[in-house]
């Protein structure tokens, strides 16, 4: 099967962890929820709600320009990070990565 | 403020008229304006006696005297100051109680009500944090079971195999299309600081099992695949049992930590480079004077060829091999470190096809420990020893041998570099030079003396080289593990760019030294390409 086990989520988060300048690692759910963090609860929780927003509403705009597209991969620029929010229509894969390192 | 003057007027017996004005502030303020107002009266009343009505100047009394024994009063115009004052703000505290959300949100929903004309969208902005305060609650619900339960379901994993896919190739890219060529997004981060930011190490290749505790003797790169790097390795004393010689072949390109090739040979590595016109031989100059040929073609490890151990070819260590020429008339050149200079056919290296005694002056042989070939010259060259001069020499001809001395450091030649950058103005006869006395000097083959000696390091400058694109750049690196970025069209005095790479605690055996060459591709947005290998050399 193509699928991961799930012995190997476990360590595929840590290899994404382990990827250099990368300081953090969130899957959160449909509603915003996360589920699995590598960063402390408060900033987890901020990340979560705020990114969760922002990929609706970036989920919303591809469709309402094309119905028939969808959100796949979002990624954040700034002056000090880069996030990276990889989605489908159940849940994102967040990871918050330094470019400079 | 207002400013209440109350006038009072009282009779007295002695005709003394009384007038007092009085101004009342309804409260305190920080700004006091000071109010004068001098009006000066004159009355006079009809009776025997002049009096005068005059308003005492001090401010907290204002009293009208009248002075006996004057004549009738005279009423005269007199001067009033205007002054505006402007309302007081009144500061008020309510005293409400912080409660929580729902009485937030009642309050949001007053100043709705409050401010009618709403526009139907800041209304739905003001429910969204409602409906996020609502969204927010549910966190606290979901139990370990359910996320466990959530990670095992085959929708999830589903998800995760494709997005860590993804993200894991998007995050092992580093292009950065956002850089600034013209450095102002760093300058901003920088302020002051100029050297070393622009300089960082890039990578470090070790290998556990071959290049610990061996010192690294030579970098060369591969002329036809840039990424392919060959590192040669004396021996590992802690190890008599392993081969004392090594070279291994890194790649660049690719993240993987072990070496591309391994190979080894009996006597320590002393030099080592990619045979120019032959892509897959790698060729290394030992200890014993013996001259290895490795080939990546073969699945062997030792050297498919080797010269002979006798008084034709070397008898002491060969610090410097070369291969120089065109593609169809080249010769692999080596020196070792009494002056024996042979020149081989890579075809055959059981016999070399032309040998030289490099003495200076029919008497002193020179200790070969660098040489240098001008950019597209075959014939004449520069050698620098363990005494401290440079040689010129030339390889063909009438005066075949060592021309001339330059004198000008004080300790062994480390390394030595003639000018690469190819273009329309020719440098070709400029050379610089690393010694053992913590300098690095500039010198031309027209001169017997240093054209410029740089300074700024504390310790053996282990070796330098010319940048092989940029004509004022050069790179040095000394004991203390720091390597400089000169920029000669900058500033002689200070190097450009500064790195230290010894930080990283690699050498607890003594000060690490390393050396270093440019690559092909070395201007990289200004991140220097950087090769840091985890050992210390020996002389």
């Amino acid at each position: 099967s193509t699928l991961t086990p799930f012995a190997e989520v476990e360590d595929t988060l840590k290899r994404i962890q382990g990827i250099n300048g990368v300081i953090g690692t969130i899957v959160v759910n449909a509603e915003g929820i996360p589920i699995k963090t590598t960063l402390d609860n408060s900033t987890t929780v901020q990340y979560a709600g705020l990114l969760h927003q922002l990929t609706m509403k970036a989920r919303s705009t591809v469709r309402d320009i094309d119905p028939q597209n969808d959100l796949t991969f979002l990624r954040i620029r700034s002056k000090k990070h880069e996030i990276m929010v990889s989605t489908d229509k159940e849940y994102l894969l967040i990871v918050i990565q330094n470019p400079a390192e | 403020m207002c400013i209440e003057a109350f006038l009072l007027v009282s009779n007295c017996s002695e005709g003394l008229y009384h007038c007092v004005l009085t101004t009342s502030l309804s409260c305190c303020i920080s700004l006091c304006v000071c109010v004068c107002v001098c009006v000066c009266v004159t009355l006079s009343r009809g009776c025997d006696t002049n009096r005068t009505l005059h308003w005492d100047c001090d401010p907290s009394t204002l009293l009208l005297h009248s002075e006996p024994g004057r004549g009738p009063l005279k009423l005269a115009m007199a001067k009033v100051t205007h002054v505006d004052f402007p309302p007081k703000e009144v500061v008020s505290y309510t005293k409400e109680t912080q409660t929580p959300t729902m009485t937030e949100q009642k309050e949001e929903e007053d100043e709705e009500e409050e401010t009618a004309p709403l526009q139907p969208e800041v209304e739905a902005e003001k429910e969204k944090p409602a409906e996020k305060q609502d969204e927010e609650a549910p966190p606290h619900e979901l139990t370990e079971e359910e996320k466990l339960q959530i990670l095992h379901s085959e929708e999830f994993m589903e998800f995760f195999d494709h997005s860590t896919r993804f993200m894991e190739r998007a995050l092992s890219e580093h292009v950065d299309v956002f850089f600034d060529y013209s450095g102002r997004d760093m300058e901003e981060k920088e302020g002051e600081m100029q050297a070393g930011t622009k300089l960082s190490l890039n990578r470090k290749f070790v290998d556990d099992h071959w290049s610990k505790q061996r010192v690294v003797t030579c970098l060369d790169w591969s002329p036809q695949y840039p990424e392919l790097l060959v590192a040669s390795y004396n021996n590992n004393e802690e190890a008599p049992h392993e081969p004392d010689g090594v070279a291994l072949v890194w790649n660049m390109k690719y993240k993987k930590t072990t070496p591309e090739y391994v190979f080894h040979c009996q006597s320590a590595v002393m030099s080592a480079v990619f045979a120019k016109f032959h892509p897959n031989l790698v060729v290394g100059g030992t200890y014993s004077g013996q001259i290895v040929l490795w080939d990546n073609r073969s699945n062997r490890r030792t050297p498919v060829q080797r010269t002979p151990l006798s008084a034709a070819a070397h008898t002491h260590p060969v610090y410097c091999v070369n291969v120089v020429g065109t593609q169809n008339a080249h010769n692999l050149i080596s020196i070792s470190t009494d002056g024996k200079m042979c020149s081989w056919s890579l075809d055959m290296l059981s016999q070399p096809q032309d040998s030289m005694e490099l003495v200076f002056k029919q008497s002193k042989s020179v200790a070969v420990t660098s040489m240098s070939f001008p950019l597209g010259d075959v014939n004449n060259f520069v050698v620098g020893s363990e005494d401290g001069s440079v040689y010129t020499a030339c390889r063909h001809g009438s005066r075949a041998g060592i021309s001339e001395m330059f004198e000008g450091h004080h300790g062994p030649i480390t390394g030595i570099h003639c000018h690469t950058a190819a273009g329309p103005v020719d440098f070709s006869h400029l050379f610089l030079t690393a010694s053992f006395d913590w300098t690095v000097k500039l010198w031309s083959t027209k001169n017997n003396k240093p054209l410029y000696s740089f300074e700024d390091n504390s310790d053996y400058v282990y070796d330098v080289m010319w940048s092989p694109v940029h004509p004022a750049l050069f790179a040095c690196v000394d004991g203390l593990g720091r390597v400089d970025l000169w920029n000669l069209n900058n500033d002689t005095e200070y190097p450009w760019r500064t790195a230290d790479i010894s930080r990283g605690g690699f050498s607890d055996l003594g000060a690490p030294g390393k050396i270093q060459e440019w690559g092909p591709n070395f201007w990289i947005q200004l991140i220097n390409f950087f090769i840091f290998l985890d050992d210390y050399i020996k002389f």
